[in-house]
């Protein structure tokens, strides 16, 4: 029994570092812009992803409030994104969405997610949610959208 | 390691991390409940610091504590905010407290956005940029033309203001227009308990964050409004302010400009013209040394003696400052900043100030 014990123990410690770990790679994946997949929306340029990202924009056209669903610190997919869409170091980063909050244009930060499991499932659970994920870790839940009218599996797609 | 403590350790660990999988859950079910839900979701930060001033031929050198600053904000459901900014600031009898900003706002969509209440007025940049917190500005203390207390510019307003974007492509436009109460008696004051007159300020604010250049913003105000004056007269007061900012930090860039024209009711050969402009330049550090950031910034204001509401306040300004920031941690920064200064031709003086300041926030 406790030799069972052991090995159940030994094994959910061993699944979670594993999800953990994966979670914490970007690796060769490109990084997917996913929404609710109730959007009306398809494509966005990477000026248009950055208004968004920067909470310039939010809403969407059909005016459902824009939720913006950001990576926790330490995660490889937040450290590309704030490199590449945002172009701002971790300190820029908290100090834009303080004075964004602190000049009143929007009434609260981003949302902060904890791994990739929890970004799908709330891009499923919230209307109007936008995330970032690794293309590889995408569900059918969500959809997928176009960044310069590219998908991450095409060749010169932005965000690889 | 005995078989009992391994057994121990093993279920602890098993604990610890079934315990991490059970509190992300609980966040993720807290934000998806979030969504629809108008209880307020509140969010509060305060801001702060500590300054040590040296003057030339002073003996009064010493320490200092700034405004301590509070801010709470609250959206109630996916369109309904309310905004508070609180301030204590130390007197030589005590402190003071103040409502700097308190404001209720709608959200229609990205295009309008109604709100009511106190607010920064939307002149110019710094204003309506940075308010109370030392720690959001780059150097020690405000451009004098848009000081606290300034009569240059009527830092605050009472009134509504409806905001946002116009549709515009690349160029990223974006609009304010502003109806309220206008200067107090206190010209430095806004109209907080009513307005002393009938007659409302207004303002027109456009900007510009093109796309294509990320990082630089561009804009143009005009405010207008009518003070009446202790004697009984009343001046027009009209302001036209532009402004050019590069906001990214390598480097940063600020340049603004403002003219005013006040002249009197009745009496239009009594008039006079108010000229203030700064310009300041910053510059993150590269690497391994990019917890500092050089800056320096010069600023100059001119006020005609005839001006019927300014002439007689001696506000002619020359300044000229250097200094150096240090973010020795992502919420707080160290500040040494030497300061050139001439206030109304009373002659120059030197001075040099040294400041903590923080920000208590959540990200």
């Amino acid at each position: 029994m406790r030799k069972l014990l052991h090995m159940i123990a030994a094994g959910a410690i061993l699944l979670t570092s594993t999800a953990l770990l994966a979670d914490d790679t970007v690796g060769d994946s490109p990084i997917a812009i996913v929404v609710h997949k109730d959007l009306p929306i398809e494509n966005l340029s990477l000026e248009e992803l950055r208004s968004i990202f920067l909470a310039d924009r939010q809403f969407w056209e059909n005016r459902t409030r824009i939720t913006l669903l950001v990576r926790a610190p330490q995660s490889d997919e937040r450290t590309f994104v704030l490199e590449r869409i945002y172009q701002m170091s971790e300190a820029r980063f908290r100090q834009y969405w303080i004075a964004k909050m602190f000049r009143a244009e929007v009434p609260r930060g981003p949302k902060i997610v904890l791994s990739t499991g929890m970004t799908l499932d709330l891009v499923v659970a919230i209307p109007g949610s936008i995330s970032f994920t690794r293309a590889d870790t995408v569900t059918d839940d969500v959809k997928v959208i176009r960044v310069d009218g590219l998908l991450p599996s095409d060749e010169g797609y932005p965000l690889k | 390691m005995n078989k009992a403590i391994r057994h121990r350790l093993l279920v602890l660990a098993f604990t610890v991390s079934t315990v991490t999988v059970v509190h992300a859950d609980e966040h993720s079910a807290e934000i998806a409940s979030s969504y629809n839900d108008e209880r307020p979701e509140f969010v509060a930060m305060g801001f702060g610091d500590v300054s040590y001033l040296s003057k030339d031929g002073s003996d009064t050198d010493g320490f200092a504590i700034g405004q301590v600053v509070a801010h709470l904000s609250a959206s109630m459901g996916q369109s309904f905010s309310v905004f508070g900014e609180f301030t204590l600031t130390a007197r030589e009898s005590g402190h003071t407290t103040s409502v700097e900003r308190l404001i209720v706002k709608y959200d229609f969509s990205d295009r309008y956005k109604l709100s009511a209440g106190r607010y920064h007025t939307p002149i110019g940049y710094w204003n309506s940029g940075f308010h109370h917190g030392a720690w959001l500005q780059t150097t020690v203390s405000r451009p004098e033309m848009v000081k606290f207390g300034s009569k240059i510019v009527p830092i605050h307003f009472v009134g509504a203001l409806m905001e946002g974007l116009i549709p515009s492509g690349k160029l990223g436009l974006d609009y304010r227009i502003g109806f309220g109460n206008g200067r107090h008696s206190n010209i430095a004051a806004a109209g907080d308990a009513g307005d002393i007159n009938s007659d409302k300020a207004w303002m027109v604010q456009v900007n510009a964050k093109p796309t294509r250049i990320y990082g630089l913003n561009l804009g143009l105000g005009f405010y207008n409004d009518e003070v009446p004056l202790l004697n009984g007269s009343d001046v027009k007061e009209n302001t036209v302010s532009a402004y050019a900012a590069w906001t990214k930090e390598d480097p940063e860039l600020i340049f603004e400009y403002l003219h005013s024209e006040h002249e009197l009711l009745n009496d239009s050969s009594v008039s006079g013209d108010v000229d203030a402009w700064y310009a300041q330049f910053a510059y993150r550090l590269p690497g391994k040394h990019k917890q500092w950031k050089p800056y320096a910034r010069i600023e100059r204001t001119r006020v005609n003696n005839t001006d019927p509401l300014l002439g007689a306040e001696m506000l002619d300004y020359d300044g000229s400052i250097v200094g150096m920031r240090w973010d020795f941690n992502s919420y707080a920064a160290l500040k040494a900043e030497f300061r050139n200064e001439e206030f109304d031709n009373a002659g120059r003086e030197n001075n040099f100030r040294l400041q903590v300041s923080f920000a208590l926030a959540k990200l």
